[in-house]
């Protein structure tokens, strides 16, 4: 076994993988953001009254559930540019990035808008009015009231999303982006396909140590916001 | 690309895709079938804490629940076959590792993976029912068995249920990565048959379709099986 497996590669693969998260990073940072906004909007469209507004932002949540991201993912790499196309515009030389990122809007916008509806949903009606009835404008009803508690609700289905949209980002190698997943192939095709076990043991460390830290880090933060729900609950 | 999408090829292609769905559908049940009661023993360990293998389940829950899937299918594809070879050297048995048929590893892969999905599942559901529930059965004379088969699962089938149909649909959707075995299911098939022409959005637009009809049944199948199970649900729920 010595000859075939060799620990050492995990360390020293790990150096030259921990750079590379940088773009993994990036891509989730984006991805999140955007698709934070997007989800908002969905959410917004599910909770208005127009039935036409429901139908579309509920369709568009099942479609997202039932596509592979990887489907997703080249459907976008080579459905937008050809798209694209038929307007005049040449989308063929633009960085793969923006095409992972688009993806992964689409994607986590889908996971949000069900994060959002259900976390409103759990707050009742009734604090609205309230806060309506002491002179608050409905805006600052929303910043004030609703919505740090329905931060609280969203806290842990929001670190789950995370960690899916993190993990789901490691296929982006696939269309040829260079993150951790994709440098790690480059390195294991530069060996000639030897040692491919210990660099990818390497990269399920990375991942596995990733998501135990924003596990942790939502855990903190749900304790540090839920400290005003408790002295509610005491009344 | 710019002429529009090659409406023949597109229809052509479809029915390629549809022929790799009784392989996306076989990983899918039969590692279903592994997963379901190896995840429930475990659930159990984890519910009565049995030293030692209730930890050995939380590793393995937080492993699989913090890797991405496609790194596990990596792991599994270069390591089983130098495991394998290791072990046949050692019995002296001659055969060829490289030439297992790529679906072994699908199951291996995507049991071990469901399985820690399942663990969390069952857990939840299983506290789900009150311990009373199980003293009440034991009081008139049901074994744990018994008390377990008829009285605690049919209850916790209620809760899980939800939660095991998200754990289906993405298993099917998790199956469409076993192009990296070089598992002949939907993904690739559509693929291989694209690269002749280049009709790459024709191809993913099959795929997609497929998936999403495949994803389709499956949920309504269990609503309707959730349907039928409510008669067990509590009165007060």
């Amino acid at each position: 076994m010595e000859k075939y497996f060799d620990a050492s590669y995990i360390w020293e693969s790990l150096p030259i993988l921990l750079p590379f998260l940088k773009v993994t990073f990036m891509i989730a940072g984006l991805s999140i953001l955007l698709g934070s906004f997007l989800g908002l909007l969905l959410a917004i469209a599910k909770l208005s009254s127009s039935r036409i507004a429901q139908k579309l932002a509920n369709g568009y949540t099942t479609i997202m559930r039932c596509t592979p991201s990887i489907v997703l993912l080249f459907l976008v790499y080579y459905g937008v540019p050809a798209l694209a196309e038929n307007f005049g515009l040449n989308l063929h030389d633009i960085d793969t990035a923006i095409f992972v990122i688009v993806t992964f809007t689409l994607q986590f916008a889908a996971i949000m808008s069900e994060v959002i509806r259900s976390s409103y949903g759990s707050i009742d009606k009734g604090q609205y009015e309230a806060a309506v009835s002491v002179g608050l404008t409905p805006f600052q009803a929303y910043r004030r009231i609703i919505f740090p508690q329905a931060l609280v609700v969203a806290l842990p289905n929001l670190g789950n999303g995370m960690i899916a949209l993190l993990q789901e980002g490691a296929l982006a190698y696939t269309i040829g982006l260079i993150d951790v997943v994709g440098k790690a192939n480059l390195i294991i095709a530069s060996n000639i396909n030897a040692h491919a076990l210990e660099i990818f043991i390497a990269l399920a460390i990375i991942y596995w140590v990733l998501s135990l830290i924003i596990e942790k880090v939502f855990s903190i933060l749900e304790k540090f916001f839920s400290k005003g729900k408790k002295t509610l609950e005491t009344t | 690309m710019s002429e529009g999408l090659n409406y023949k090829f597109l229809i052509d292609t479809f029915f390629i895709a549809l022929s790799g769905v009784p392989v996306a559908l076989l990983v899918t049940i039969v590692s279903l079938l592994i997963a379901i009661p190896l995840a429930f023993l475990l659930a159990l360990t984890r519910i009565y804490r049995i030293p030692f293998i209730q930890r050995l389940a939380q590793v393995y829950v937080s492993f699989v629940r913090g890797t991405p899937i496609i790194i596990q299918i990596f792991i599994v594809y270069s390591s089983v076959p130098l495991i394998l070879t290791a072990l046949l050297k050692k019995y002296d048995i001659a055969m060829d590792v490289y030439k297992i048929h790529p679906i072994w590893y699908a199951f291996i892969v995507f049991s071990f993976s469901t399985t820690a999905i399942l663990i969390e599942v069952f857990r939840s559901a299983l506290s789900t029912v009150n311990k009373g529930q199980l003293e009440a059965a034991h009081s008139v004379g049901l074994t744990t068995y018994q008390a377990y088969q008829r009285i605690i699962i049919p209850q916790a089938l209620v809760v899980a249920l939800p939660n095991i149909c998200t754990a289906t649909v993405n298993l099917i959707k998790a199956t469409s990565l076993g192009y990296a075995m070089s598992l002949q299911e939907i993904t690739l098939k559509a693929k291989v048959a694209a690269n002749v022409g280049y009709n790459y959005v024709e191809a993913y637009i099959d795929i997609f379709i497929v998936y999403l009809i495949l994803c389709s049944v499956v949920e309504y199948g269990f609503k309707l099986y959730e349907k039928h199970l409510h008669k067990y649900k509590l009165a007060d729920a």
